[in-house]
């Protein structure tokens, strides 16, 4: 059982949607949290490359290639790397309890994770500071940011893996794409390849278990969508935040 | 002013830009404005962390118009990291990184 408990955790399901949208709406969940945490599951549609907060998005995306297949790229709150949003289960983790520790609270946060995937059949570990391995492959990034007592952690529940599509997308330099370049990468990650509702129902089961919380099925209010709208318009979609480095 | 890059491997990615004025700060005989060997403007991207995220944009404003010299460069980046937790590199990292813009000449 993780040392932090909650008497409710308040569980939003909101769907497929654009990057900009999904890190709107994370900033709107940051500002609003109140003492009930919220965890967050989602997807993307169109597919998304995010980048991290001090990336430079023309250094790490072919944001040309991106536009010609109808791919987003999105700059993210928090830090870490780029990443390839597909076939994927995506969640966040929103708080105003958690550990001090940064370690401490990421270890808190992929606890959950960590019983999903084992609940799901597979033998998964914490791997510091930020990753979640199976057989010493990486399932699960995760990235975090704190702002004015609120921890926001989201991160990636890979279902499958198209490492030639990721690198097409990526600016790799090409020397590096070879075949055992890409063999490298499928060697380092892995996809679960359970369905997506499954995981979601799973991840309900172990944040409630994991926290030893009851869970709140909501949707997100009139109010935060609406305030959602406008940040995406005006910050997530914007090339002022998403080229700013 | 000299544009010059950097790409370095601490645990995680560190890559560096930054312009800086390598000209002697003498025309003839008369003494001009300005400094030797600062940086004149710099930008630090990568796959790191840092809490809080803005600590970055100090470091990059911090060090602007330091010299470009091994202690100089490190004791800016130490005072600016002092209130912030990073990951994937430390001082001594973040130093190799932009001294390494030199070698890049």
């Amino acid at each position: 059982m993780n040392r932090f408990e909650f008497t409710k955790i308040r569980v939003l399901e909101t769907g497929h949607n654009s990057g900009s949208w999904n890190m709107a709406l994370d900033e709107v969940l940051m500002n609003g949290v109140g003492d009930t945490p919220i965890l967050k599951i989602y997807g993307w549609k169109p597919s998304c490359v995010s980048i991290g907060y001090f990336q430079s998005m023309n250094e790490e995306v072919n944001v040309e290639k991106c536009k010609q297949v109808g791919i987003d790229c999105v700059r993210r709150i928090t830090g870490g790397g780029a990443v390839f949003h597909e076939s994927e289960l995506t969640y966040s983790f929103i708080s105003r309890n958690y550990p001090q520790s940064i370690m401490q609270s990421y270890e808190m946060v992929c606890e959950m994770l960590i019983l999903t995937l084992k609940k799901l059949g597979f033998d998964a570990k914490f791997s510091p500071l930020n990753d979640i391995i199976v057989g010493g492959r990486k399932v699960c990034g995760n990235a975090q940011t704190r702002k004015n007592g609120v921890m926001l952690q989201h991160g990636t529940m890979l279902l499958g893996v198209d490492v030639e599509k990721m690198f097409s997308l990526l600016k790799v330099p090409k020397e590096k794409i070879s075949d055992k370049a890409i063999e490298d990468v499928k060697q380092r990650v892995f996809g679960i390849g359970k369905k997506f509702d499954l995981v979601a129902n799973t991840l309900k089961d172990s944040a409630s278990e994991t926290f030893s919380a009851d869970l709140s099925l909501e949707n997100i209010t009139q109010e935060e969508a609406a305030a959602t709208e406008v940040l995406d318009l005006e910050k997530y979609a914007s090339k002022e935040w998403n080229f700013k480095r | 002013m000299k544009n010059l890059a950097n790409i370095f491997k601490a645990k995680k990615l560190i890559k560096i830009s930054m312009s800086y004025d390598d000209k002697k700060n003498v025309i003839g005989s008369i003494k001009i404005t300005g400094k030797k060997n600062v940086i004149g403007s710099i930008k630090i991207t990568g796959d790191f962390f840092i809490h809080p995220e803005e600590t970055l944009e100090s470091l990059e404003a911090n060090l602007i118009d330091t010299k470009l010299e091994r202690n100089e460069i490190s004791k800016k980046v130490e005072e600016s990291l002092k209130n912030s937790e990073a990951f994937g590199f430390d001082v001594n990292s973040m130093t190799d990184a932009i001294m390494g813009c030199l070698k890049n000449e």
